[in-house]
């Protein structure tokens, strides 16, 4: 399988009033085709931005520093005009949080649906991918307008208009957060069972671990800016190299033993100024030594994972 | 009963209501005023005259018989006849109407042709630039400068040089269309600079707020060309409170064309109420605000089945 998105020591500032902010402070991460990355980290660790860069949607305050972003073999960075559009319409496909407000409010289900699909498309068209993303009912959902759906139909019809090109790549962006706990799953499945049918790669944000691990492949953990470990879901979730995965581990719901508490981690997630020059984590992790805030740490490569921790190798999982 | 029917029956018994309201309170107004109708026609005549004249009009009796009479009369279409002309003051203002509703049309009609486009390009292109500045100069101009200043400008350059327009004659608009709008224009001008400055404000506010929302960030994640952003989504969604400002500017010019019908001796109903309320001329001042009320309810009603025919979402909630 071929490298679809590859990014490398990626730097994307945003100014501000106070100042720059760094929000991603050199990450690294590849996704092959048809493969399904999670990732995941804190509010503010750079997930959204990512997402957001790989499509050149950042806000135009953002600023692209180092670093490259190839996404089917072309920098995103260098893109404009038709070709931008091109790989916005035809490579990517987004699906966001809040679904009813991705939705044009003035707009029919079945308008919306048919501006994003090939030029003649018709009504039978709209039918069949409705009936696609399980909408059984879909005479009556094309007719409707966003705010008559409930937030699961809305999403099915916003995962519907982000396959309708048959992208490559389906970003989501917290896709759940905002609906009902009982359909959280259902949707995620559908998403990933469309993806899987059509061999589109999915990159999926999201601060519900049983989620990620339930659905993706690899995962990357997010902080500060860096992508700090990026391995095998499974692998990563049951033996987590870097401190901060372990910590997220623990502050999870679900994950916790019966009796057991579940562990906040404690301080907050720090916000960067500029490039960070020790480990961003170091005030926070109880692994910490002096070297940590002293010297950055760069990348090594960990029982197959990439990891960014100056102990990761004492760190090492036992050998299965 | 159907929805509809229930909606329109609750609009028109509301409608009533207000109607009987505005109608005590100019009543009570009119007569409140110091100097009555027999003061003002003849001042300097002997208390039996004016107790004939008085009688004669009914003016002797108690106000709530006076008022009585006239609502008794109005419900059944009998709108009285003019205390100075004898004249019916319905034949008078259905003369008169159409001048004013021509003036009042033409300054909304400029305030559209002017604001929508500099206001929504400058909500398109941020803050910093030529075409915003530039707009809310003219904004700001034509919202802080009254009509009557402006009225008198154009008076002054234009009696001076006629430059194809023409200053105090007036001709009826089926007699020949384009002598009449050589004498309206310069008038309507006059009144539309209060419009265009409300409608550049509220289409610029718009079209930041409907830019900063999810589905027009969806829409560009789509791959969208920004011309089409605009036109499918932007415009249609930042429509709604510019009707709202074009409802209520329309409604205030049927009061507000007074001053412009003066100096550019238009003969509209402004000019006839004025001259009402100098004469006390009550029958006329009566159906004159009547009148003016009953449009007022009239464009709020459009304004409403404009709101939902653009924004669905409104539809539903307005029986309620």
């Amino acid at each position: 399988m071929n490298a679809l998105v590859a990014i490398s020591d990626l730097v994307v500032d945003f100014r501000t009033r106070q100042g720059p902010v760094r929000a991603l402070d050199g990450a690294s991460l590849a996704v092959r085709e048809g493969e399904k990355v999670g990732l995941v980290g804190e509010s503010g660790s750079g997930k959204s931005t990512l997402a957001m860069a790989l499509g050149r949607l950042l806000p135009p305050n953002a600023e692209w520093g180092s670093g490259e972003l190839m996404v089917a073999g072309v920098s995103v960075r260098d893109l404009e005009g038709a070709a931008l559009r091109r790989l916005r319409s035809h490579t990517l496909g987004y699906v966001f949080q809040d679904p009813i407000g991705t939705l044009d409010p003035t707009m029919r289900v079945a308008r919306q649906l048919a501006a994003v699909m090939e030029a003649g498309a018709g009504a039978a068209d709209v039918s069949s991918l409705l009936a696609d993303v399980g909408l059984q009912d879909h005479h009556r959902i094309a007719r409707s307008y966003p705010h008559e759906l409930s937030g699961g139909m809305a999403q099915r019809v916003s995962i519907a208009m982000a396959l309708a090109a048959n992208p490559k790549l389906i970003v989501a962006d917290e896709p759940t957060a905002s609906l009902d706990a009982s359909i959280r799953g259902q949707i995620l499945d559908l998403l990933v069972s469309l993806c899987a049918a059509h061999g589109t790669a999915l990159v999926l944000l999201s601060h519900d671990l049983r989620a990620i691990a339930h659905c993706c492949d690899r995962v990357a953990v997010m902080y500060g800016g860096r992508t700090v470990e990026v391995g095998a879901t499974a692998e990563v979730f049951a033996e987590p190299v870097h401190p901060y995965t372990e910590a997220l581990l623990r502050a999870a719901p679900g994950q916790e033993r019966l009796g057991g508490r579940i562990e906040p981690i404690p301080g907050l997630p720090p916000i960067l100024t500029g490039r960070a020059e020790g480990c961003a984590f170091e005030p926070r992790c109880r692994h910490r030594i002096d070297a940590c805030a002293l010297a950055r740490p760069e990348s090594s490569e960990i029982a197959a994972r990439q990891v960014i921790c100056h102990r990761a190798e004492e760190r090492r999982p036992a050998a299965p | 009963m159907s929805t509809v029917a229930r909606y329109a029956l609750v609009r028109i018994a509301s409608a009533c209501l207000t109607l009987f309201g505005v109608a005590v309170l100019i009543f009570g107004a009119i007569h409140a005023l110091p100097g009555s109708f027999e003061d003002v026609l003849v001042p300097q005549a002997p208390q039996e005259l004016r107790d004939q004249i008085a009688a004669r009009y009914g003016l002797d009796r108690p106000l709530v018989e006076q008022f009585g009479m006239w609502l008794g009369r109005a419900i059944q279409g009998d709108l009285g006849v003019s205390l100075i002309t004898q004249q019916p003051v319905a034949a008078e203002f259905a003369r008169r109407l159409p001048v004013t509703v021509e003036i009042a049309g033409l300054a909304t009609a400029i305030a559209l042709l002017v604001g929508v486009p500099l206001g929504v390009l400058s909500g398109l292109t941020g803050h910093r630039r030529l075409v915003p500045a530039t707009s809310r100069l003219v904004g700001g101009f034509a919202m802080s400068v009254p009509d009557f200043v402006v009225g008198a400008v154009l008076l002054y350059v234009f009696s001076r040089y006629s430059l194809w327009f023409t200053i105090g004659e007036w001709t009826p608009l089926a007699d020949d269309p384009i002598a009449n709008l050589r004498g309206a224009l310069l008038p309507a001008f006059a009144l539309s600079l209060l419009g265009i400055g409300l409608v550049l404000a509220t289409a610029r506010h718009a079209t930041i707020s409907v830019l900063g929302q999810d589905f027009i960030m969806a829409a560009v994640a789509r791959g969208k060309r920004p011309g089409t952003v605009v036109r499918q989504h932007v415009l249609r969604n930042a429509g709604i409170p510019v009707i709202t400002i074009v409802a209520i500017y329309s409604g205030y010019l049927l009061g507000g064309t007074i001053i412009v019908e003066m100096l550019f001796s238009v003969p509209g109903i402004g000019r006839y109420l004025i001259f009402g309320v100098l004469n006390r001329d009550y029958t006329v001042v009566q159906a004159g605000v009547m009148l003016a009320a009953t449009f007022f309810i009239l464009l709020n009603t459009l304004a409403d089945a404009l709101y939902a025919a653009l924004d669905p979402r409104l539809a539903g909630s307005q029986g309620r």
